[in-house]
């Protein structure tokens, strides 16, 4: 460092910032924003509501699907909780940060400065792809920690029971709900990419939040309509249900290997489109 | 400038492979070139079947596609109606090669297992968190169909050549080429009606494994569809010995385990029929017509049978959601027609049930009287 500094030229050409640092100083920018930190705690507490309220109804029994197994069954409630969150609010998160990360900058002014700024497009990009990025895998860990905590409390240690019926061991039930916070994120992080690429294209925070929360919306409406189920495998929501699979032993990977596929087709798009649009862009 | 233009190649570039991307995934597996496989006939190719007397350790994914067209029964609820409505059922498969094995169904968001671990069969529902444990032997019940010392004769190749002329009177059998079936090489062996038979299928495809000689995949084809209509097979296989704790069951701690409740189940169902008279059989071979004759009122309100879940439902409603109403000289009654056959149900308890057009039926309804 002390040597980069006294190596420094004396501006003969341009500077460039250690990548490092930049992504430092975007990390800082955006989780010391008060919706981010505010949007993190409380999908976080999420677990900890499903749980006490299966624990209390838990004794009277009913409830269906992933409800019914997470009865004595601690460590289904981070995957539950991501399952049911990965719907709408995680995809909500992605959009929010996403739409800050550009979108936001335009709508101060500030996206001029840091477009006049000596730091490459792609790398501009970059930097606020690598921002939403990090806020949507602390998002979900966080759902995640808090889900086995509030899982482990409640329930004990007992080892994760599977969609099977065959009992994991506690490091194995660690690892899977590991594997389902990885798969998780990278959902998301594809919803986030397109929102990006909007983010681009406005200077409205709230043109990217609509526009990827409408499209999340038809999705599910296409889901649900017979007539159009040859787009299913088009729709990155779709392949959503296949995070339940991390539940079943021994684990089927083909719907999660294929799903992940899908959601980096809709990275290379969103990241695409938000490239071209920024490169040029007038300073 | 030209950074502008560089920009918009790459940004260009990463949707477009993303969007090939997408294409690619979505396309459905290919079927490949068929394989080169050295030519056999139907009657050395059924006779290699029936000498193949065990199954190789082998993992793999059951397809079940059907299009057969009957609407949805939402009365019957959970599998039943799963398996009967059009669509796509998977199940994933495991045996050890040496009589264990292991079923699952999966569900969005529950699983069906069933464990057969040498003596006992293990039925886990995640759904209800309940295992049901039966000691019954059930590979004498799973293969009713192996060859006995019945009129079959032992020698695979002489019973080979009487399947062959026993299917031979009313169809025609040959090795139509060969097909990849999760990812083996297979022959096919169809089956199809002689031009006289009155039925609405086409043709019965199964495909033969070349190695194993075990059957991957069963298609029906009827008349007037280029998919077929029903189909079972593997989507995916391996064949290769399977981890031993694969068939090992141990309950999980909660769950309610009920021993041997299916058998009683299973035991009831066959009372009540039991004063059903026999049903009779009009014609043979695909045009073949089952008539029976169920005690009056079995089908009329006055008696409700209890589904699955409880829940009591009128059969003569579940009749009407299934088909349509129709009448003729014959009498009256529903009629429920699919891609691959046709019943007639009639209101003085007639049923008559055959691959073949409604006339056929009404024909074969009046033979009986």
């Amino acid at each position: 460092m002390t040597a980069a500094v006294l190596d420094r030229p004396a501006l003969d050409r341009p500077l460039r910032a250690p990548l490092s640092r930049l992504l430092a100083s975007e990390l800082r920018w955006t989780l010391r924003r008060p919706r981010t930190v505010i949007a993190i705690v409380l999908l976080s507490l999420v677990p900890i509501l499903i749980g006490i309220g299966v624990t209390i109804a838990g004794r009277r029994g009913g409830g269906g699907g992933l409800f019914a197994t997470l009865v004595g069954n601690g460590f289904v409630l981070p995957i539950l909780s991501l399952t049911l969150l990965l719907t709408m609010l995680l995809p909500l998160l992605g959009a929010m940060s996403a739409a800050d990360a550009l979108a936001g900058e335009a709508s101060h002014g500030t996206l001029r400065g840091l477009l006049m700024a000596p730091v490459g497009r792609g790398r501009l990009l970059a930097v606020k792809a690598f921002g939403v990025a990090t806020t949507v895998f602390i998002a979900v860990l966080g759902i995640a920690v808090v889900g086995v905590i509030t899982g482990v409390v409640l329930v004990g240690t007992d080892g994760m029971i599977t969609l099977s019926g065959n009992t994991l061991s506690f490091g194995d039930a660690l690892g899977r709900i590991g594997l389902a916070v990885l798969w998780v994120t990278f959902q998301v992080w594809a919803v986030a990419a397109i929102a990006l690429a909007v983010s681009a294209f406005t200077e409205h925070p709230l043109v990217v939040m609509a526009a990827t929360l409408a499209g999340a919306l038809v999705f599910g409406v296409i889901t649900l309509i017979p007539q159009l189920d040859w787009m299913q495998p088009y729709l990155l929501t779709s392949s959503w249900t296949s995070v339940t699979d991390v539940l079943r032993d021994p684990m089927p990977w083909d719907g999660l290997v294929n799903s992940t596929l899908k959601a980096a087709c809709y990275l290379a798009i969103g990241l695409g489109v938000a490239y071209a649009k920024v490169s040029s862009k007038d300073g | 400038m030209n950074g502008k233009q560089a920009g918009l190649v790459v940004g260009a570039a990463g949707v477009l492979a993303g969007v090939v991307g997408l294409g690619v995934l979505a396309l459905p597996a290919g079927a490949g070139p068929a394989p080169v496989l050295p030519q056999v006939s139907a009657e050395q190719l059924v006779q290699s079947v029936l000498t193949t007397k065990t199954v190789p350790a082998l993992a793999g994914t059951v397809s079940a596609t059907n299009n057969l067209g009957l609407p949805a029964v939402p009365a019957l609820g959970g599998q039943a109606s799963k398996f009967l409505t059009d669509g796509t059922t998977k199940a994933q498969v495991w045996t050890d090669g040496k009589g264990k094995g292991r079923v699952s169904l999966p569900g969005a968001t529950s699983e069906e297992t069933m464990v057969f671990d040498g003596t006992t069969l293990w039925d886990w529902t995640s759904q209800n968190n309940t295992v049901h444990k039966s000691t019954d032997t059930p590979e004498q019940k799973a293969h009713p169909d192996k060859p006995g010392s019945g009129e079959m004769a032992t020698d695979p190749a002489a019973a080979a050549k009487q399947i062959i002329a026993l299917i031979d009177k009313d169809s025609t059998v040959k090795v139509d080429g060969t097909a990849t079936v999760a990812g083996r090489p297979a022959y096919e062996l169809v089956l199809a009606p002689k031009p006289t038979e009155k039925t609405l299928l086409r043709e019965v495809r199964i495909a033969i494994d070349s190695e194993t000689k075990i059957p991957l995949q069963l298609s029906v084809l009827a008349n007037g569809n280029a998919q077929p209509v029903a189909q079972i097979g593997f989507s995916t296989l391996q064949i290769a010995p399977q981890d031993p704790a694969l068939f090992t069951f141990t309950p999980p701690a909660g769950a309610n385990v009920v021993t041997g409740e299916d058998k009683k189940v299973a035991d009831k169902a066959p009372d009540q029929l039991k004063n059903a008279a026999k049903p009779q059989i009009v014609g043979s071979g695909w045009d073949t017509v089952l008539v029976e004759k169920l005690p009056a009122g079995t089908l009329g309100g006055d008696r409700s049978a209890t589904t699955k879940g409880g829940e009591n439902f009128d059969p003569s409603k579940l009749l009407g959601q299934l088909g349509k109403r129709v009448s003729g000289p014959w009498g009256s009654g529903y009629e429920i027609s699919t891609a691959v056959g046709t019943a007639l149900v009639l209101d003085d308890g007639r049923i008559a049930v055959g691959a073949v057009p409604e006339q056929a039926l009404i024909t074969a309804l009046a033979s009986v009287k």
